[in-house]
């Protein structure tokens, strides 16, 4: 990522993500916007799960923790939309380090299946919030308040959506290809080896989930505002689960294989349904499953050996 | 207080439901260390073969005698577990790669066979007839309904002959022997292909027949094996991997504190259905030593 | 003591019942290659690992530089200057070679997460400094050209120089080297003993494990012998050859031809 050339590729992409908005109609409006919100999520999933190799059931949790701080703080608190935004991530911030700090003690799986609680216990919380959290009905109502005096309403949200899909992955990268990228791995591939190197496991652990969290939390926010309403359920386990099956098909460990994934996973219903009905779901189980004896790498992994195959 | 012997049959009928699914944890995750969250989906099959075999409204429309249906459980789930293990584990563990990815390639079970449930028998909750009726039964001041003495009685049953298969006979000696040290088991001789096999097979069948215990209580449905698998997980860990009595005194802990709690505790109702997760996060932490070095013993 | 780099006094560990390593002595100067030998099971994993602050000691203290590390973390031991590599090969298989090398380094990257994040010359410059560096390294320890190989399909000796690269990136003053000749090529043992002799030679005090005493003994400046967590002698390589006890605890324990090869060197 050096140079003026990935600074003009990275706008190019953003102008032609963005462009998209205003040609699409409602319905693909729709579709588009939770596309990008998927794709924030499996992009921050993706950090966590396969460059910090933290296997964590938390993510859509603090999603849903994101959406209903925002939604709460500035709706039914009354809060100025910065102050309920700030808020908002904060909330996600401190919870996931409190949530951090005890679980990245545990090793391999039980630091899922801890998460995995907390994110129920979380779900659990919102369900009996009654007047606050609007309980199993969840919160409806509301709208974007104007930022700065405007009004951001149909394509230009979605270019706002746009643009926290690209926040993200500029964070993610630019951690990646720095020391602390490389000492997530190095935890990932050899917990014993990177701390003979320095490297403060427990110190960095903490960080990757705390940040990977927060921008859950933001994608959180983003999509509260798609169909302005949010709900319990969709923050639960089965959407927890499509977004590690996005992760793993698309290639965990690379920011295109969670790009990739998440776009296949979220739209591969839409043209799987009138076909094979509710059988997609099987077809991702299947797939995970392929993805994980054979092609471990998912199909980033097939890209690259591919493209790397041409190039000699 | 006076409906607290009828509470005591209740919450030990649920904990030994739950115990059922720990026990199928325990006898994979011992000599594999592979945490298998497909046992809840595998309990659900249990439920809709019984569904299948007992009643008309799923195919086959059987209406057979119980016997029956408890039979089609074992040896469908016994199968089942089997393929499971050598399509997606035995690859995996003769690949040598971390105990993360057989547990991934697990959910990815899991998907696979809830999915195909809903496929076969659709999405609404099908019911299955108790084979004792629904007559109250009373021992005494404890009273419930015959399937809960039923449910007791059975895992009783289970629970006893494991524990005697793991203390008396050559093969559970085996067993004891993989889960301590894999190596070392292999190397005396043990052939672990067949343990694991094995392992996977009668997970699944105690799996099975905790579903079609408890489906004519809650019904058989396609949702039915997450929180199962969650239930079952938190017994695991709070009865202790390390013996097999452990998965039954986890289960009924956990059913008692859950039932206990949400009649006694002046808590909103809905709140306690945190309390297998608070439990399980409690335990996460209090006990990682002791999860985490049965592991090691390898 | 001064003037000694690294000093353990009177170190001792028990496991339990077993006593691994007692009131162990020892002192090691910059440029200073010491070897660790002894039969198996003499102690001298453990003191290896007491020193690199993977367990702490039951007793005495160690001190680098100074300051005592007995009983800090293992990463903080490492910051201050002490680095380690590991008897079995333990790449990061999930990167390239070049990213490998750069964890050794990792204390030494001051770049903040606002450098990070806007691509910061402070950032970038560090970045670009330790690539120049970790390609060094790699041309130092034999490891050839290419910085962006796949890790998991080195052969065994490059996996060993691999170690000893990530272990110096991190600058150390102090490195701890574990059997690093175990499993190589006679062609491998004699470029690593000119490797090692040249990080001596560049003022870093070495000290390392072996078995293997045709490469050692001419390599060592001094040598420590342990027998039952013990130390039973210690001196020149030539000293310790002519050593009665030495060969004694070699002819009593399970190295067979060492006698031999004592004798001959």
């Amino acid at each position: 990522m050096r140079g003026a050339s990935s600074v003009l590729a990275w706008l190019a992409a953003i102008v032609a993500a963005s462009a998209l908005a205003f040609w699409l109609g409602g319905y693909a409006t729709d579709v588009y916007r939770k596309m990008l919100i998927w794709i924030a999520l499996a992009l921050s999933y993706n950090f966590l799960f396969g460059i910090a190799g933290q296997v964590a059931f938390s993510h859509f949790a603090f999603a849903g923790v994101g959406a209903y701080a925002v939604v709460i703080l500035a709706h039914k608190i009354g809060l100025p939309f910065g102050a309920a935004f700030i808020g908002a991530l904060a909330l996600c911030a401190l919870l996931s380090y409190i949530v951090a700090l005890p679980s990245t003690r545990l090793e391999g799986f039980y630091l899922a299946l801890a998460t995995l609680a907390f994110s129920q216990l979380v779900l659990v919380v919102i369900d009996e919030g009654g007047g606050l959290t609007g309980g199993t009905g969840g919160i409806a109502n509301y709208r974007l308040p104007d930022v700065l005096g405007y009004a951001i309403r149909g394509p230009w949200y979605t270019v706002l959506l746009v643009l926290l899909v690209a926040l993200t992955l500029w964070v993610l990268v630019r951690l990646d290809h720095s020391a602390f990228g490389r000492a997530c791995r190095a935890i990932r591939d050899n917990a014993v080896a990177a701390t003979a190197m320095g490297v403060d496991v427990r110190h960095v652990k903490v960080l990757a989930f705390t940040l990977t969290s927060t921008l859950a939390g933001l994608a959180g926010v983003g999509y509260a505002y798609v169909d302005n309403v949010i709900n319990p359920s969709v923050f639960g386990l089965e959407n927890m689960f499509l977004l590690l099956f996005m992760v793993i098909i698309g290639g965990s460990g690379s920011h295109l294989g969670a790009i990739i994934g998440a776009v296949l996973v979220y739209l591969a219903p839409f043209l799987l349904e009138p076909i094979v009905g509710h059988g997609f779901l099987v077809v991702f189980g299947v797939l995970v499953v392929l993805t994980i004896l054979f092609q471990p790498a998912g199909l980033a992994g097939l890209l690259a050996s591919r493209s790397a195959r041409h190039a000699t | 207080m006076e409906d607290l012997p009828e509470l005591v049959v209740s919450a030990t009928a649920s904990g030994c439901i739950y115990a059922l699914v720990a026990l199928a944890y325990l006898l994979i995750l011992r000599p594999t260390s592979v945490i298998n969250f497909a046992v809840g989906e595998w309990a659900a099959t249990g439920a809709f073969i019984g569904v299948a075999v007992l009643t008309p409204l799923a195919w086959p429309r059987l209406e057979a005698p119980y016997w029956q249906a408890l039979v089609a459980v074992l040896v469908i789930l016994g199968v089942l577990g089997w393929l499971v293990e050598m399509a997606t584990v035995r690859p995996l563990i003769r690949r040598g790669s971390s105990v993360t990815s057989p547990i991934l390639a697990l959910l990815g079970v899991l998907v696979i066979i809830r999915e195909s449930l809903t496929i076969l028998f659709g999405a609404d909750p099908l019911p299955s007839p108790p084979p004792f009726g629904f007559k109250r039964v009373a021992f005494g001041p404890f009273a419930g309904a015959s399937q809960q003495f039923l449910i007791i009685g059975a895992t009783l049953a289970v629970f006893v002959a494991v524990w005697l298969f793991f203390e008396r006979t050559v093969w559970g000696r085996a067993f004891e022997a993989v889960a301590l040290n894999r190596r070392a088991a292999a190397l005396i001789g043990i052939n672990l292909r067949r343990v694991t096999a094995l392992a996977f097979a009668a997970g699944a069948m105690v799996a099975g027949l905790a579903g079609l215990l408890m489906s004519p209580l809650t019904s058989a449905h396609y949702m039915m094996g997450l929180p199962l698998a969650i239930q079952g997980f938190t017994a695991l860990v709070i009865g202790g991997v390390g013996r097999v009595e452990g998965a039954l005194l986890g289960g009924l802990v956990l059913a008692f504190v859950e039932q206990l709690g949400a009649r006694y505790l002046p808590i909103p109702s809905g709140l306690t259905l945190g309390f297998p997760f608070a439990l399980l996060i409690v335990f996460l932490f209090l006990r990682p030593g002791g999860l985490i070095a049965s592991r090691e013993a390898r | 003591m001064t003037g000694a780099l690294l000093a353990a006094s009177g170190l001792t560990k028990h496991f339990g019942g077993l006593t691994a390593v007692e009131g162990l002595e020892l002192e090691l100067l910059p440029g200073e290659i010491l070897a660790l030998i002894g039969p198996n099971g003499a102690g001298k994993t453990t003191t290896f690992n007491l020193i690199a602050g993977v367990f702490p000691p039951s007793a005495g203290s160690i001190t680098l530089d100074g300051v005592r590390i007995d009983g800090m973390p293992v990463h903080r031991i490492a910051a201050l200057g002490l680095m380690r590599t590991f008897q079995h090969n333990m790449p990061f298989a999930g990167m390239p070679l070049a990213d490998n090398i750069l964890v050794g380094r990792h204390t030494h990257f001051r770049a903040g997460l606002v450098d990070i994040l806007l691509g910061l010359r402070r950032f970038r410059e560090e970045e670009a400094a330790a690539r120049r560096r970790a390609a060094e390294l790699v041309t130092l320890v034999g490891l050839g050209d290419e910085v962006d190989r796949d890790v998991s399909t080195l052969p065994f000796g490059e996996g060993r120089l691999l170690e000893l690269a990530r272990a110096l990136a991190g600058e150390p003053r102090v490195i701890l080297l574990d059997e690093p000749a175990a499993g190589l090529t006679q062609p491998e043992m004699t470029r690593l003993a000119a490797t090692i002799r040249d990080i001596a030679a560049r003022g870093i005090a070495v000290l390392l494990i072996e078995h293997d005493m045709h490469f050692l003994l001419p390599l060592a400046h001094r040598v420590v012998v342990l027998n039952f967590g013990r130390k039973i002698a210690e001196g020149t390589p030539d000293e310790i050859a002519r050593n009665p006890e030495v060969i004694e605890a070699y002819l009593g324990g399970a190295v067979s031809g060492t006698t031999a090869r004592l004798g001959h060197a």
